[in-house]
């Protein structure tokens, strides 16, 4: 720290190049004072303190010990690792602290067999709740819910999103005005689409039952029937996320040189083959990229759920896992239980970013 | 231009130093806040009722405090939202932070098992005059291991069944012949042919509505002492499952649609509307019948105990906890006390629609409908617990039976499954 004050200092004063000990010894003193070295205020005061007045303190054995110690971590991780550690510091500990310190206390938790309001016993440690959520058809059943929801929604907000984006690209009529159409449902909070959708989806006078009664089907019991209620609701989610997809293709889309599309013409390429040869390709970045946020919207499919029926239990058919968590957390008070169940929610979001950071790693991104 | 950039930014980070440490200082004041109820002056209460009658109901509640204990400030806080889900949802979170409110409504029965070991003691607020003033129902629901934890402010009836006037007219039915489960079918089959009506309004956005069905049916179906066999885990199997039939009958054959995308408050609305004949629900449908206009008890919508159940009422109840570490307990006492009162129990129930549990409230404020629920519940032959409410079941079974509801019984509708299933969870 007072090596950081030190540079500082002499950065301001224009004198960053040159250092002496009787820099670091008038620093110090200046410490000692009580007069820590202004930082503040525009104005290069902490320099000022090195004419002399300190020139005959002997630094204590303790402090020199500190600076060696601060040195040899300075030799550990680069140069600026001390100085810079007033900016990096603080943030890496909030975020250890209230989001890896909270996951790993959630483990922990799992781990208990705490319920109720007492408090948690960690003395005795075993994946009893794990092997309790194994056994337990219903925990399956939302792990298998939400795995499917998120490849089905993921898959279809891509296909569709690229495919919009590409129609978008080849400067189809109102094509800015299209872009907005598509892109606008995903400015609106999961809780009016949920009660939109609601709403649609109704047996009597939804808009959806009405079109189908136009083409003589149904009317259907979206909401109602088990074997329909997660594909309605992957259908409502990509209807509001599919617009996000489009996006991130058509960026990717314009970023591509025309060269490239004249090239494939040349070659006597058709449309059809020039995309799927060509073009598609080259959106890996952007379908890697689109595909992660997808999938943690995937994830946080509870708000929309829980939107739905105004309550922790989402129609038969649809349970996630995260409403189960829910429901054994707050209406159970089974904490450890619910912290298992979060446990293997984490770990398939893990499973989902883990690739996304390793590509990322691999191509010198991270 | 140099310096000016750096001042800029230099500018940046002082302010947001300052706010940083403003935001610091602001959190410990509010902390200082939250610790500062202990002297006795403020009594904090959660309770559910944003909205309608409850909101109304709740208003009242504190008004009469206000008159009746100046000296104390009432923080009476609603947390709306998904029932009482985000209620139960604050209230968890409070009590596993060791942060209790002095009071929180909630209902009390073997839903006081979820708060085993936060529970403070109210023994001496019964003992001195409460305990003889309410039913005896009412006394035993609010004890937990052997003490007082609660206090009941109202009760609401489950065992009602509903109906517009004109359209159970229209069909010819006369609701007040109907004293049987299958007598009701085949009202409801009357309605069906003779007009274009819904015989019966459901909803079944959440279990709860059919779960509360198949209680209903249950003890219209297999009598009292069955019903009380079966919520306390003593066999039963027959009449469960025969319940299940019936309501199955009911629900494939009778009910309107879009039940399973509506809640209860569009179901009632097909009642007022007159798009349906009966609904069955607890008493609190009839406060939204008094408050539509130009509809009026007994001319557009009347009441009819649920048929077979005629003699009983099935008790719900909402009571105010009582936490243990408690932040006031001498005012938060006083609240207890208070709830239990005479002058309080009117300014709530007359609004919520619910009626007083104590024994010696004159009815003269409560309008006809209400009056006659007072008649009932003070000559019902038993008062059996509800099995949808929290009283007849601890928590995590009333979970798992509308866990049962959802998975088995939501259409398609699985008499075997749901009834093997829904014997187990509360025998389990």
């Amino acid at each position: 720290m007072r090596r950081f004050f030190d540079r500082l200092t002499q950065a301001r004063s224009g004198r960053s190049s040159h250092r002496s000990s009787e820099d670091d010894a008038d620093a110090r003193d200046a410490m000692a004072d009580g007069q820590r070295p202004a930082t503040d205020g525009g104005v290069p005061t902490g320099a000022g303190t090195g004419d002399g007045t300190g020139s005959d303190a002997t630094p204590t054995d303790e402090a020199g010990a500190l600076g060696r110690g601060l040195a040899r971590l300075d030799d550990r991780f680069g140069e600026d690792f001390v100085e810079s550690s007033p900016f990096w510091l603080p943030p890496f500990l909030l975020m250890g602290f209230f989001v890896y310190g909270a996951i790993a206390w959630n483990v922990l938790i799992s781990l208990t067999d705490y319920e109720g309001f007492g408090n948690a016993d960690y003395s005795q440690l075993d994946f009893e709740m794990y092997a309790r959520a194994f056994g337990d058809p219903t925990v399956v059943q939302a792990a298998i819910n939400t795995f499917v929801l998120l490849i089905a929604f993921t898959g279809i907000c891509l296909v569709l999103g690229m495919l919009i984006a590409i129609l978008v690209d080849r400067n189809v009529r109102f094509d800015n005005t299209l872009r907005t159409i598509y892109l606008l449902p995903m400015s609106l909070s999961f809780v009016v689409t949920a009660q939109f959708w609601l709403w649609m989806y109704d047996y009597n006078n939804g808009i959806v039952n009405q079109l189908l009664g136009v083409v003589n089907l149904g009317p259907y019991n979206f909401i109602g029937n088990p074997r329909l209620v997660l594909g309605a609701v992957v259908f409502a989610l990509v209807w509001q996320f599919s617009g996000y997809a489009m996006v991130v293709y058509l960026a990717a889309l314009r970023a591509i040189p025309s060269e490239h599309f004249e090239a494939a013409k040349v070659d006597g390429a058709s449309i059809p083959r020039m995309y799927w040869r060509v073009i598609v390709p080259q959106l890996k970045g952007a379908t890697i990229s689109a595909a992660v946020v997808l999938m943690v919207f995937a994830l946080k499919a509870f708000d929309f759920l829980y939107s739905l029926v105004g309550g922790y239990r989402p129609p038969n058919g649809a349970d996630i896992l995260a409403t189960k968590m829910v429901r054994e957390a707050y209406q159970n008070t089974n904490w450890a239980y619910g912290s298992a169940i979060a446990v293997l929610l984490f770990l398939m979001a893990l499973g989902v970013i883990g690739p996304y950071l390793a590509h990322q790693y691999r191509n010198d991104n991270l | 231009m140099m310096k000016d950039t750096e001042l800029n930014r230099r500018d940046v980070l002082k302010g947001a130093g300052g706010l940083g440490a403003a935001g610091m200082i602001g959190i410990a004041g509010c902390t200082g806040d939250g610790g500062g109820g202990g002297g006795g002056a403020t009594v904090e209460v959660l309770h559910g009722w944003t909205g309608g009658d409850g909101a109304k109901a709740a208003e009242s509640l504190a008004s009469a405090w206000e008159e009746a204990h100046p000296d104390i400030t009432l923080e009476f806080k609603p947390i709306g939202g998904g029932g009482n889900t985000n209620l139960n949802t604050v209230i968890s979170n409070r009590l596993s932070n060791n942060d209790p409110p002095a009071s929180f409504a909630g209902w009390p029965g073997k839903n006081l098992v979820k708060y085993e070991g936060v529970l403070g003691d109210l023994t001496s607020v019964w003992e001195d005059g409460l305990k003889g003033a309410h039913v005896s129902e009412a006394s035993e629901l609010c004890k937990y291991n052997g003490a007082y934890r609660a206090v009941p402010i109202g009760s609401h009836r489950l065992n009602c069944l509903f109906y517009n006037t004109s359209v159970v007219e229209e069909a010819g039915v006369n609701p007040d012949d109907l004293t049987s489960a299958s007598a009701l079918i085949d009202a409801l089959d009357t309605i069906k042919t003779e007009t274009d009506k819904v015989p019966m309004a459901q909803a079944m956005k959440a279990p709860w509505t059919t779960l509360q069905l198949v209680g209903a049916v249950l003890l219209s179906t297999g009598g009292y002492d069955t019903y009380m066999k079966v919520v306390n885990g003593e066999g039963g199997k027959s009449a469960v499952r025969e319940a299940f039939k019936t309501t199955k009958t009911i629900l494939q054959n009778y009910i309107n649609d879009d039940a399973s995308s509506i809640g209860f408050t569009s179901a009632n609305q097909k009642i007022m509307n007159g798009e349906a004949a009966f609904i069955h629900q607890g008493n609190w449908a009839a406060g939204a019948f008094r408050n539509k206009e130009n509809f009026a008890y007994n001319e557009d919508w009347g009441f009819k105990t649920f048929p077979g159940t005629e003699g009983l009422y099935t008790l719900h109840f909402d009571s105010f906890i009582y936490p243990s570490n408690n932040p006031a307990p001498e005012a938060g006492k006083t609240w207890e006390a208070f709830v239990g009162s005479k002058k309080a129990q009117i300014a709530f129930n007359k609004y919520k629609g619910s009626i007083p549990t104590r024994t010696d409230v004159a009815k003269e404020e409560f309008g006809p409908y209400l009056s006659e629920t007072m008649d009932d519940f003070a000559s019902a032959d038993n008062r059996p617990p509800t099995l949808a409410h929290g009283l007849a079941v601890v928590p995590e079974k009333l979970t798992a039976l509308k866990g049962v509801i959802s998975n088995e019984f939501s259409g398609p509708y699985n008499v075997d499954a749901a009834t093997n299933k829904f014997v187990s969870t509360i025998q389990g």
